[in-house]
């Protein structure tokens, strides 16, 4: 079977034109796709999980009904459980988590506190001018990336937004756009870009101090390693573009001063707006952290963090992201599904989950799983089921199955464990 | 024992993004991963070649990877997202809920010890206190 347009969900792209083709249940082929996309459907099928309960000790493959029914129990009992993960699954299946944290009183967050997490409180704190990709594709003369790598972490970002596409008024494509890049180290993407600008370390909110003071007339000097001439030649070129954009990265949310300096970002280009069209998108790295943050907000009022013991939801990053939860030694049970905390988060926080019982729903084997008390395998969204992801861009794309699994999706996993907690 | 002093910085490329579909315990993960890319006159300067192996230490832990030259100014390193990388970020994320997952001071020295596997890092991960 050929599949057309089928939206990859490996990245926050979601790239809708990939096309895959099958053999019986396995992908023969996919074209259309990046390196990372390439992998992710051509290895579908390998290092899969399996339902495992930890007895004695060691990992031992159970019937699905065991792992459901202990898994349950778990939550049940637990004083103070942690549901995370989400971001590599689809909507329907965030909502469930929702739901179940809401029934068992939990802390659930998702990817966003360890990747655009500031962004979302810097957002929160002054509002973002933001756009679609479309309209960068359309519009777009200048484009900065700032503290991001797309070459290397959003392939083809490049070439269906942002740098070489032909769109309504970038008719000339790659000749018609000015391309910057800021960074503390030159990459795959300085390479794409006309102009690099060298940051030091830590230093982005200094640097995005001056530039707002720039926009304001002042003579700013050298900063943060950046000379005074360079700041001022790109202040020009931002405030005469046509239609500008900032793409930024983790480059800005995880260094020193994370939330401030994507407020600092998101200021300039509101000082932006006075002279021309401006705007600013984060770069978001899962197929679907975005959809993540979007169904915890329309479910709970809050993007992520959130809190449900006092029965009502209650957010509070630092206090109720599970890096945090993790690193306190708060919770007493943790789910964790759609991704891989030990892989992924400080070696300190990820402790404790080997302390408390870990119960992990994901198609793969993963480092979490190796660590786990028990484990679910599921289907892989947006290959081996269906449903929503949203696109970095806040855009909803529907996601297509191109396999049949043995595997439950996550919603159904979800489903039968708040089944049996309400049993 | 030469050492020298690093700002670590932590990222995405795009061998590790492939190889983390590949699966986290294949071979290909670790050699993707378990690595610190650093300038080449850093690696002169702490007597280490492409491919050696390296031991980075910080305040909150330690981790023996591969060194590999790149193009990146002297003073800072660069480890790909990972378990070995976690080894030495703190899990204090001063409210926010964000680790310094970039920006972290190391040191930096050539060792012959072996590369952790990814059966060591979770027997670490075990060990923590």
């Amino acid at each position: 079977m050929i599949y057309k347009n089928i939206v990859c969900t490996l990245c926050g792209c979601l790239c809708d034109d990939i096309e895959v083709v099958t053999e019986g249940e396995r992908v023969a082929d996919v074209k259309n796709a990046c390196e990372f996309s390439r992998s992710k459907f051509l290895n579908h099928a390998k290092d899969r999980a399996k339902h495992l309960i930890k007895k004695n000790g060691k990992l031992v493959e159970v019937p699905i009904e065991e792992a459901l029914g202990e898994a349950a129990e778990i939550l049940k009992k637990a004083d103070f459980p942690l549901i995370y993960g989400l971001s590599s699954t689809e909507t329907d299946a965030q909502r469930m988590a929702v739901e179940l944290a809401e029934l068992i009183g939990a802390s659930i967050d998702n990817t966003t506190s360890v990747c655009h997490g500031p962004t979302i409180q810097a957002v929160q704190d002054c509002g973002a001018a933001k756009c679609t990709l479309g309209e960068v594709r359309n519009r777009a003369d200048l484009v900065i990336f700032w503290g991001c790598n797309p070459a290397e972490a959003h392939i083809r970002h490049a070439t269906r937004y942002s740098i070489t596409p032909r769109g309504l008024y970038t008719e000339s494509g790659r000749k018609g756009r000015e391309i910057v890049h800021v960074d503390v180290r030159e990459t795959k993407t300085s390479k794409m870009a006309d102009i690099f600008v060298k940051v030091k370390p830590g230093r982005d909110y200094e640097l995005l101090s001056a530039f707002r003071a720039a926009v304001k007339g002042y003579d700013v000097g050298d900063v943060a390693g950046v000379p005074s001439e360079t700041i001022t030649q790109l202040v020009e070129k931002m405030k005469s573009c046509k239609f500008g954009v900032i793409f930024f990265g983790l480059g800005l949310t995880m260094t020193g001063a994370k939330h401030m300096n994507v407020n600092a970002a998101l200021r300039l280009v509101r000082d932006l707006n006075d002279h021309t069209k401006f705007t600013i998108n984060p770069m978001r790295g899962h197929g679907n952290v975005s959809g993540s943050n979007d169904v915890m907000t329309w479910c709970t009022g809050y993007p992520f963090a959130v809190n449900f013991s006092k029965g009502y939801p209650v957010y509070n990053p630092g206090e109720f992201s599970a890096v945090d939860i993790l690193a306190r030694r708060e919770c007493d049970a943790a789910l964790i599904i759609a991704s891989d905390p030990v892989a992924h988060f400080p070696a300190q926080a990820s402790e404790h989950l080997v302390r408390i019982p870990t119960i992990v729903i994901d198609p793969k084997i993963n480092l979490t799983s190796l660590i786990a008390k028990i484990v679910i395998p599921s289907a892989i969204a947006g290959i081996e089921c269906d449903g929503t992801a949203y696109r970095m861009d806040g855009i909803p794309l529907r996601l297509k199955k191109v396999i049949d699994s043995e595997f439950l999706p996550d919603r159904e996993i979800l489903k039968k464990i708040i089944e049996r907690v309400k049993a | 024992m030469n050492y020298m002093k690093v700002i670590l910085i932590s990222g995405r490329t795009t061998k590790q993004g492939i190889s983390l579909e590949m699966g986290k315990t294949s071979e290909e993960y670790s050699n993707n991963v378990a690595v610190i890319m650093m300038n080449e006159n850093d690696m002169k300067k702490i007597g280490a070649k492409e491919d050696e192996h390296v031991e980075v230490r910080t305040k909150f832990g330690s981790a023996v990877v591969r060194c590999k030259e790149s193009r990146i100014d002297r003073g800072i390193a660069f480890m790909p997202y990972g378990p070995w990388a976690n080894m030495m970020i703190s899990a204090d994320t001063q409210g926010t809920g964000m680790p310094n997952y970039k920006g972290v001071e190391a040191k930096i020295s050539a060792t012959d010890k072996d590369v952790l596997t990814i059966a060591n890092v979770i027997e670490r991960i075990k060990e923590i206190k």
